[in-house]
């Protein structure tokens, strides 16, 4: 490639945006610029099955249920975990892209943590996956660190007024994950089992564990 | 000022937008992707990214810079390949012509991929087979940098006041406005990572120490803050922070 610009943000202002000139139907507008890349061979279409495959079967909150049963059976892992959690979390092989520098914030009886970015979608995918749609709405993003309660009701978690708040807006490149208190009455229960009664929302402090009935 | 992307506390928004069943239930299942273009749309995002012609601030910036009523029309992923498009376009990956010509093959429906033997792949192109040990690395932003911190666990700190960014009016910044000017105190120090207020425009890494600010929620929300007693933590490089005088 020839010489670079320096982008500055005046460059958006002289002429159109580029943009503009994408049709209105989105599938159209991604298989268009896709197609380009494409032929232009600046991406391969087997590199996009592998992407996607990775994250719709292989990367998601399935990993990060492991990170906290072993860390519900095992308070040396998680004193490891909660002092270093991206290297304990690189113990069972959960690193790399928007995991690079992992901070787990524990629940405790007095404080519940809660994860949000109000800037982008910021969200700790080796563990997590991919963020769902509400964690990337502007809803999510513009109310959880203003009225933190109000937000946690709407999930279903009433929280007692004695119990602290904190939110947790990832505002750089650390990203968190939530871990939940582990649930009554599961003495008898094994890591994988365990495994189970995490949820998604649990990690990112918008719901608990599954109950055990 | 801020761009509409810095929306946290704002008034307005409804209910937080949960997935529901046939009967209208809030479930907790979604898939990764919801429809085919949105997992193109990031898979595409991505794999353009690793030609390394731009980092991770700058496609953050571009999304931010979408004008106003673009950021609010569009959808998640219809932001996400706009800010692609003008990243493509600015760092001539691709050529307006190239994208008129494609666009208006789309929507003639005589959009052609060319069978692979006629594709001649770009030596930066990220191959299939790179892909999980790319994954693996990811993009650590710590530096090893003999920079100092200057504040102390338990300091009071009071953010600035207006966009840190001093190289460019309206440039990126990480502090977001609902805590700018507020007082706040050092949680923890975090390691220097590169500072997105320069790398987003090519001005280099800069890393700077980065740090975990605790504020009272009564500090941001004043006297209607839900609960006195909750509180709210960002992480701040040391530019958006200065002592507080006690």
């Amino acid at each position: 490639m020839s010489e670079k610009k320096n982008i500055t943000d005046d460059h958006h202002h002289q002429h159109d945006h580029a943009h503009s000139h994408l049709p209105s139907d989105p599938e159209l507008r991604v298989k268009a610029v896709e197609t380009l890349l494409l032929n232009k061979g600046l991406i391969d279409s087997k590199t996009l099955d592998e992407l996607i495959d990775t994250y719709e079967n292989r990367i998601g909150p399935k990993n990060g249920a492991k990170v906290v049963a072993k860390a519900w059976v095992d308070p040396e892992y998680k004193k490891r975990l909660l002092n270093d959690a991206t290297s304990a979390i690189r113990e069972l092989s959960y690193q790399g892209r928007q995991g690079e520098n992992m901070a787990v914030v524990e629940n405790t009886p007095e404080t519940h943590n809660v994860i949000v970015c109000t800037l982008c979608s910021c969200y700790p995918w080796p563990v997590l996956g991919i963020p769902p749609t509400w964690y990337k709405s502007d809803e999510y993003r513009s109310r959880t660190v203003r009225e933190p309660r109000k937000v946690l009701l709407e999930f279903g978690l009433p929280l007692d007024p004695k119990v602290q708040i904190k939110v947790w807006d990832s505002t750089a490149e650390i990203r968190y994950l939530v871990l939940p208190m582990r649930p009554k009455g599961t003495v008898n229960m094994n890591e994988n089992e365990l495994a189970e009664l995490v949820t998604r929302n649990s990690m990112i402090g918008t719901g608990l564990p599954k109950e055990i009935k | 000022m801020s761009r509409l992307h810095d929306m946290g506390g704002r008034f307005g928004d409804g209910l937080i937008p949960l997935p529901r069943g046939a009967e209208n239930e809030v479930t907790n299942f979604e898939p990764t992707f919801k429809y085919k273009w949105h997992a193109k749309a990031w898979a595409i995002t991505l794999a353009a990214g690793a030609l390394g012609e731009w980092n991770l601030d700058i496609s953050r910036h571009y999304r931010e810079c979408l004008p106003p009523k673009d950021y609010i029309n569009f959808s998640y992923y219809e932001k996400w390949l706009a800010a692609l498009t003008n990243l493509l376009i600015d760092k001539e990956l691709i050529s307006l012509n190239e994208l008129k010509e494609y666009v208006f093959a789309a929507e003639k429906g005589t959009l052609r991929k060319f069978s692979d033997k006629d594709i001649k792949l770009d030596q930066r192109t990220w191959l299939a087979k790179d892909v999980q040990k790319t994954l693996g690395w990811g993009g650590p932003s710590i530096r090893d940098t003999n920079v100092s911190p200057v504040f102390n666990i338990g300091d009071k700190v009071i953010t600035q006041n207006y966009n840190p960014n001093k190289d460019i009016s309206g440039g990126h910044t990480r502090l977001p406005k609902y805590a700018m000017g507020r007082v706040g105190v050092i949680h923890s120090y975090n390691n220097n990572h590169v500072f997105p207020d320069k790398n987003a425009h090519g001005l280099g890494e800069n890393p700077l120490p980065l740090y975990t600010v605790e504020f009272k929620s009564s500090e941001l929300w004043g006297e209607l803050a839900e609960s006195q007693n909750d509180s709210i933590l960002l992480d701040l490089w040391e530019p958006y922070l200065k002592l507080f005088p006690n």
